[in-house]
């Protein structure tokens, strides 16, 4: 019997001769370890959300022990409460599926909901041709009694506040902050469970170990799961920008702009009445140069972004890197001087919503002008200390789970997938994992089965990597037509004809994403389910858009005369052409 | 470890077992050679919670049943008849039963009890013994659950097989069987694809003469009537008299006595489901089979 026995784990222990990690086996002043079930590493709003979850679930209540790992103070953010008029530059956009999920594991009663705002509408135009689309809740297909909107935007702080708060009412997670992870190891011992050795010298041994660490998951190193991906050559520069509330005669500030320019997209994130977020997306070097200059300048050139045609914003861009390399930042007075400079040689009428000249505050009677909704309230400051940026990245593993010495490991958010920001998705899919992870561990629970095993796990990276991919990829191919400055594309971009259908790929992929808002409680929730519903409405416009294209293709024949004629004035003109068909289809 | 007296009286089939022994080292592979059985056990146990919870709905008013516990075996004894790997017993375990796995092979008990060790979540509840089903039947200890899966296609005597599963359960406890239906099908499906053609299973796991219908089973269990070794005469002259399945309607027993369903593999998924029940053709191949030894009292 012993022979056999011996036999046996040696076949067994083939596979894992390489078991132990990041080098040779060390020694650890700590030996003894603490067991768990699930440690989760990274406090961030995935790891918070799955430790909530699964904290929340009845059934896990007293089956599972959960540890969250996380190497910064969790208690600044818990105690995190600002004036009500500041906000973080950090904001993200949850989707109706998001918060439906959010709602189930009770967290979101935690979120401060003054420090929210629904998007109503969305208005999404390309840069150089200005072709625009338009969609609001009501077109999606959402109840606007409630006004939820098709998404709801908060800072990323409100969340985690909120789901830390939650996490309080749970006696089953603990959370161990201020705790860096030094190293991650596992026995030789075939099918052993990973240990977590963290500074203070303690040591979790885990059945399951999630990484929810991050674009650089020291967990996904561990497992040794493969990721593929590229930088875009983009950096993305966010803050809180101030403006004066939209008039009387116009709506409140729940839409949400989005200008597609030829260096990245320009996006604007309502937040309240008088504040909103913006997520800029452009080359490093104006990033760096912008960064540079008074808080203004970057308020001028926003301004300017989402009105003058690329022409002139290439123009001052280039003014903005040149006086950066002399060594002479642009002043607000000389970037002011010469956007009205560039307005009059486009004919802006001052009194057109496209003049970035500030309107009268004071007098809100003032009937608005008609193209006000076209363009989002002009920006008057920013607030202090929230300008930054960072580099974009599109990242995705080749799986989720690890194989071989790194089992027992799983990954979620953006461990498992980086995106570009341009539609918003990035938590959203992070959710998404959270939700699937958290539904097959509670199924496995419930019926006897070992979380940490690949049996268990494969449902969800099965599940999960299609539906991040899909959206993942739809982003990165936008990203890339839009940023190409030359070639036939842009030609096809610049007469409408690549932008048509592909602003209509990003109203697919937020539709994909943006789940159902008819969520009974006891309905099992799901971020794919509607997704058939969802289908059939777009194959229902695939009817309508035979129509729409054979207006295009009138607009698109006159424009093409025009163009010969006078370029820029044209584009300007089209402006106005292309806005009318569009509307009425969205 | 036991006697050969009853080695040699036994249903175990020496060529199966030496079979199994050989793959013994795999079987916590979960891809490699039993990958199906991985993706199969969370089906087989959806199936006995389930169940269990259905019968405690019938027995007991409403309020006092808790669907959503975890443990719905806590404090039963539940016997795992040829645990292999013990892929089953760790479930059973995990849902609160006092779990007991025996299997013939010796390599596979020791692989099983190495296996437990490294879970130090699986305490004392859980033991494995190197033993056929038979020689249980010398001791007194009856169980609440027995569980006997995929197990049936590889005996000798299947009607003494059962005999003994039957045996060793205490009155009203429930038998849990999974096997596979002689059918065209289920050649096909098992012993020419996943032995011959896809090569998923190694030659050798499976003889298609040794499957069984299920309704060879409800046939067993329509004569079959519990034998109560220890029980007054007059009782056992009453038990003697009710057969565990009373009658059929349409070739189906009764929800309460005994139930058959289907397991169907998903190959786009790679999963495997529990057909409703009732489905049409979806016991053709793999099925699962429940049936409860009647209670004294109810007599």
């Amino acid at each position: 019997m012993l022979l056999l026995y011996a036999k046996g784990c040696r076949l067994l222990s083939k596979s894992f001769r390489n078991a132990s990690l990041n080098g040779p086996p060390r020694r650890f002043l700590s030996t003894v370890h603490e067991d768990y079930d699930v440690v989760i590493v990274g406090g961030g709003p995935a790891g918070l959300a799955l430790a909530s979850a699964l904290g929340s679930r009845e059934e896990l209540q007293n089956t599972l022990k959960i540890a969250l790992v996380e190497a910064g103070d969790l208690s600044k953010v818990r105690d995190w409460s600002p004036p009500t008029d500041t906000f973080s530059n950090r904001v993200v956009s949850l989707t109706n599926a998001s918060q439906a999920f959010l709602k189930d594991i009770g967290s979101w009663d935690h979120v401060e909901q003054q420090r929210t705002a629904p998007v109503e509408e969305m208005q999404v135009w390309d840069g150089i041709s200005d072709a625009r689309i338009t969609f609001s809740t009501s077109e999606l297909g959402f109840s606007t009694a409630d006004h939820s909107g098709m998404a709801r935007l908060t800072e990323t702080l409100n969340l985690q506040r909120a789901l830390l708060r939650h996490l309080k009412s749970i006696p089953t997670v603990q959370i161990i902050d201020q705790n860096k992870v030094q190293s991650i190891a596992v026995d030789e011992k075939p099918g052993s469970w990973p240990t977590v050795h963290l500074n203070t010298g303690r040591a979790l041994k885990t059945r399951l170990l999630i990484g929810a660490d991050g674009p650089n998951s020291p967990v996904r190193s561990f497992a040794k799961i493969p990721s593929y991906g590229w930088s875009y050559d983009t950096q993305a520069i966010v803050c809180t920008m101030e403006h004066p509330p939209k008039g009387s005669f116009l709506g409140p500030n729940t839409t949400a702009y989005q200008r597609f320019l030829p260096t990245g997209p320009i996006a604007f994130l309502p937040i309240s009445a008088t504040v909103s977020s913006l997520v800029w997306s452009t080359k490093p070097a104006l990033s760096t140069a912008l960064k540079v200059c008074d808080p203004s300048v970057l308020a001028r050139m926003i301004n300017a972004a989402f009105r003058l045609p690329d022409v002139s914003i290439r123009y001052l861009h280039d003014r903005i890197l040149e006086a950066h390399e002399a060594g002479k930042p642009m002043t607000d007075e000389e970037i002011n001087a010469e956007i009205i400079w560039r307005e009059k040689s486009h004919s802006i009428d001052a009194t057109s919503a496209y003049s970035s000249i500030a309107p009268d505050v004071s007098s809100k009677a003032r009937v608005p002008p008609s193209d006000a909704e076209m363009v989002p309230p002009i920006v008057t400051s920013i607030q202090a200390g929230t300008i930054a940026s960072f580099p974009l990245r599109y990242n995705h593993t080749e799986t989720y789970i690890g194989e071989g010495s790194g089992s027992r490991t799983v990954l979620v958010g953006d461990a498992a997938h980086t995106i570009h920001p341009l539609a918003g998705q990035g938590l959203n899919l992070g959710l998404g994992d959270v939700e699937c992870l958290a539904r097959c561990i509670t199924e496995a629970v419930l019926r006897g089965g070992d979380i940490g095993s690949y049996t268990v796990l494969l449902p969800y990276t099965q599940e999960r990597y299609i539906e991040n991919h899909k959206i993942m990829s739809a982003c990165d191919k936008l990203h890339k037509i839009y940023s190409t400055s030359s070639g036939p594309l842009v030609q096809l971009r610049s007469v409408g004809l690549e932008v048509l259908n592909e602003l209509d790929s990003i109203k697919v992929a937020i539709m994909m994403s943006a789940g159902s808002v008819s969520q009974t409680n006891d309905k099992h929730l799901s971020y794919n389910g509607d997704i058939r519903a969802m289908m059939f409405n777009i194959a229902a416009k695939g009817v309508e858009n035979i129509n729409t294209a054979a207006q295009v293709a009138q607009i698109i024949r006159g424009g093409l005369g025009g163009l010969a004629v006078n370029a820029i004035q044209n584009l300007a003109k089209a402006t106005s052409s292309y806005q009318q068909p569009r509307k009425d289809v969205s | 470890m036991f006697p050969t007296r009853l080695l040699r009286s036994s249903t175990v089939n020496a060529n199966e077992i030496a079979h199994f022994s050989r793959l013994s080292a795999e079987w916590w592979n979960e891809r490699g050679e039993f990958t199906f059985l991985h993706k199969m056990n969370p089906v087989r146990m959806q199936f006995i919670r389930e169940k269990l919870i259905e019968t405690a709905y019938d027995e007991q008013p409403e309020e006092a049943v808790d669907a959503k516990k975890v443990e719905v075996l806590a404090g039963l004894d539940v016997l795992d008849v040829g645990c292999g790997g013990g892929l089953l017993s760790e479930s059973l375990a995990r849902l609160g039963a006092r779990t007991t796995g025996i299997d013939a092979s010796e390599s596979n008990i020791a692989i099983a009890q190495h296996h437990a060790s490294l879970d130090p979540r699986l305490g004392s509840n859980l033991t494995y013994k190197h033993a056929p089903a038979e020689s249980l039947l010398l001791q007194s200890k009856r169980y609440d659950v027995v569980c006997s899966m995929e197990v049936l296609e590889h005996v000798d005597n299947p009607a003494m097989f059962l005999k003994t599963c039957a045996e060793l359960l205490k009155p009203s406890g429930h038998l849990f069987l999974s096997t596979i239906s002689r059918t065209p099908l289920s050649y096909f499906l098992t012993i020419f694809m996943a032995e011959k053609v896809l090569r998923q299973v190694s030659s050798g796991t499976h003889t298609y003469s040794k499957y069984i219908k299920p309704s060879e089973l409800l046939e067993f269990f329509q004569s079959y009537s519990s034998h109560m070794p220890s029980s007054a005469e007059e009782q056992r002259a009453r038990n003697d008299s009710r057969p565990w399945i009373t009658r059929l309607y349409n070739g189906e027993p009764t929800r309460r006595e005994a139930e058959i369903r289907g397991m169907i593999y998903n190959p786009l998924s790679a999963s495997w489901i529990l057909a409703p029940r009732g489905a049409w053709g979806a016991a053709e191949c793999n099925y699962l089979f429940w049936i409860r030894k009647p209670d004294l009292d109810m007599l």
